[in-house]
């Protein structure tokens, strides 16, 4: 048995995809336009370009490990994940999931692994709770008597016991997810792959999921999550994998990667009548770093993120350079790195953009 | 870097990887199939509408043309050797209505799956992925008997089609023109997946079997540049084989030659099912195009 119970090393995934019609520029930056001939029918085909989604992703998964893979959406996350369970052919690179190799033993990994993938869609709509679970469970090869102690076990847990005769299309959007976790931990995997668990849950079905996976881990199971919620990641995780355009930019503890900011101070303001020259302003004021702004989306008002060598000194020249022209603070705080700064400051831009 | 962890407590996994386990997935993708084909209601009123419906068309135009005393059925009788008109005609078209249902259903399950989103979780499985197609076409296969059994009735009540020659003959042409209908069936499947649209397959098949196979008129009226494409299509044979038994009494060794096609037929035709679906299948790994829809 391995000491990992996932291990990557240099996945490289890329698509071939048609050329954008102008300039045939791919995330590699090649060219593909100038090998078109858009007019002529016949005769050699121009070179595909290539898209790649996932760039040299290294990893190892200590067994019993939560590990989180947090990146903004497009990062790379689900093709990493989709190569880590078979459902991808990695274009270079080797991973081996409980000491299996995706590319020559896949069946073995997906015997592996309990994947929660696609969330609410995963399942059937028009069979029951009960039915999907004994369907899956038929699939992962579970034992008939086996399975059926399992799966009355797995209902009692999700809490869906009272409705496990009822047609999935009847569930909420949190009932449907917990069977499909149900339906991933049926062959009770020493693996488990979450795709985006809490995607699209209110907050209260969310914290079910959270702490679930808490559970998860203390039954001795290695969980893989990925999600671009930051606040999941860090509560969860005991290392975190940062990805940005197909790469793995930090991995470390949640506590060592808010150590890359260092002795900055995080400034977040919340502006009205925000205008673009106070960008510029800001930008100018002696230590600051990495700015990013978004619009908040519950009014008018502007969220100002930006890193600072010292607050105090910044805070009159803030102040100052905000309120004139009709612009107003309406809320400074200074604030504890979170993994949404470590983002920022290792990519210059906010996991939301 | 380091991994500070609790001691690791291995979890045994539940998974069983023995034949009886296999055939239980296999019995479980059937079972799913053909219960989710139940809750679907409608299934009832084409079960029984379109065994009449599309015959009926032909029907009714062979009866304008005959004309009103039936005289013009005379060259009719005299092309193909058999009576009953109406029998010709069912046998044609219920043939043509099989396959043309087994490449809608089977030929667009996979495509359902992924569109549903179903299809990556299935494929997430140890289970044999060619289990996934043979799981739902037998599924369609018994919707397919009832289809054919409902037929049979609604051509004897309401068509007055007198079906004679031994019906184990009509069971074993039957029997043998499965597995051409479900390998055509496999192919389409894997090809739906990847082009991501059915209607513009299913539309030329049928439409070359309507044409070319004789459902409606013998083949032998055909210019010989199609008589020798219709040689190619399994459909031919059946419909030729089904006529020949169920209309005019044959025995085994008149239908011999047929058979003997519909066995290579088949076995070619299952053959380009299985290694398209695997083509299909690695394609799809390359691509990513499993959970694209």
């Amino acid at each position: 048995m391995t000491a990992w119970a996932i291990e990557a090393v240099d996945l490289v995934k890329r698509f071939p995809r048609k050329a954008q019609a102008e300039t045939g520029e791919t995330r590699d930056g090649e060219a593909a336009a100038s090998q078109r001939r858009p007019w002529w029918p016949f005769g050699k085909k121009a070179e595909p370009a290539w898209f790649t989604a996932v760039n040299g992703v290294s990893l190892g998964i200590a067994r019993g490990e939560v590990f989180g893979l947090l990146g903004p959406n497009g990062a790379g996350k689900s093709t990493t994940i989709r190569m880590l369970c078979t459902l991808l052919e990695p274009t270079a690179g080797t991973a081996l999931v409980n000491g299996y190799d995706v590319r020559k033993q896949p069946n073995q990994v997906r015997q592996s692994l309990g994947t929660v993938l696609g969330g609410e869609r995963s399942i059937y709509w028009k069979l029951t709770a009960r039915e999907n679970l004994e369907y899956f469970a038929a699939l992962y090869h579970i034992p008939p008597d086996l399975a059926k102690r399992r799966i009355a076990g797995l209902l009692e847990r999700m809490e869906l016991t009272a409705r496990a005769n009822d047609l999935v299309e009847k569930y909420s959007s949190g009932m449907k997810q917990r069977v499909a976790i149900a339906k991933a931990l049926l062959a009770r995997p020493p693996i488990v792959l979450l795709d985006e668990p809490t995607l699209g849950l209110d907050p209260q079905a969310a914290r079910r999921v959270r702490e679930l996976i808490g559970e998860l881990k203390a039954e001795g199971h290695t969980i893989l999550l990925t999600t671009h919620y930051m606040e999941e990641a860090d509560q969860l995780s005991d290392r975190i994998g940062i990805i940005d355009q197909g790469q793995i930019i930090a991995l470390d503890t949640p506590a060592a990667l808010k150590e890359l900011i260092g002795q900055k101070d995080v400034v977040r303001l919340e502006i009205a009548n925000w205008h673009p020259d106070m960008d510029t302003g800001l930008r100018r004021l002696p230590g600051v770093s990495n700015l990013v702004m978004r619009r908040l989306e519950s009014d008018s008002l502007w969220e100002v993120n930006l890193q600072a060598d010292s607050s105090r000194a910044i805070l009159s020249g803030i102040i100052e350079g905000v309120n004139q022209n009709g612009t107003r603070l309406v809320n400074l705080n200074i604030v504890k790195p979170s993994l949404e700064d470590v983002f920022i400051h290792l990519t210059g831009k906010a996991l939301r953009d | 870097m380091a991994v500070q962890l609790e001691p690791y407590a291995p979890v045994p996994s539940l998974a069983r990887d023995d034949f009886p386990a296999k055939l239980r997935a296999q019995w479980a993708v059937f079972t799913r199939a053909w219960t989710i084909f139940r809750r679907y209601p409608t299934w009832v009123a084409a079960v029984l509408i379109w065994p009449v419906i599309f015959p009926a068309v032909y029907i009714l135009g062979a009866r304008a043309l005959a004309g009103p005393d039936g005289r013009g059925l005379a060259a009719f009788v005299q092309a193909t050797g058999i009576q009953d008109y109406i029998g010709y005609i069912v046998v044609g078209t219920t043939v043509w209505m099989w396959q043309n249902i087994v490449l809608w259903e089977v030929g667009t399950s996979l495509r359902e799956e992924q569109l549903r989103g179903t299809l990556e979780s299935n494929w997430l499985t140890p289970t044999w992925r060619f289990s996934f197609l043979l799981g739902s076409s037998a599924s369609q296969l018994i919707e397919m008997i009832l289809f054919l059994g409902i037929s049979y009735i609604e051509f004897s009540l309401l068509f007055g089609v007198q079906f004679q020659g031994n019906p184990l003959l009509a069971l074993l042409v039957i029997l043998l023109c499965i597995p051409s209908i479900y390998g055509m069936g496999f192919t389409f499947a894997s090809l739906v997946i990847t082009a991501k649209e059915a209607s513009a397959f299913v539309f030329l098949v049928r439409g070359v079997v309507m044409i070319f196979c004789g459902i409606t008129f013998p083949v032998l009226l055909l210019p010989e540049w199609m008589q020798l494409v219709a040689g190619w299509l399994p459909q031919t044979y059946m419909i030729e084989a089904m006529r020949m038994v169920t209309l005019g009494g044959a025995d085994l060794r008149a239908v011999a030659p047929d058979l003997a096609a519909l066995a290579g037929f088949g076995v070619f035709w299952l053959a380009v099912g299985f290694l398209v679906f695997g083509w299909m299948d690695r394609r799809a790994r390359q691509a990513g195009t499993i959970g694209q829809y």
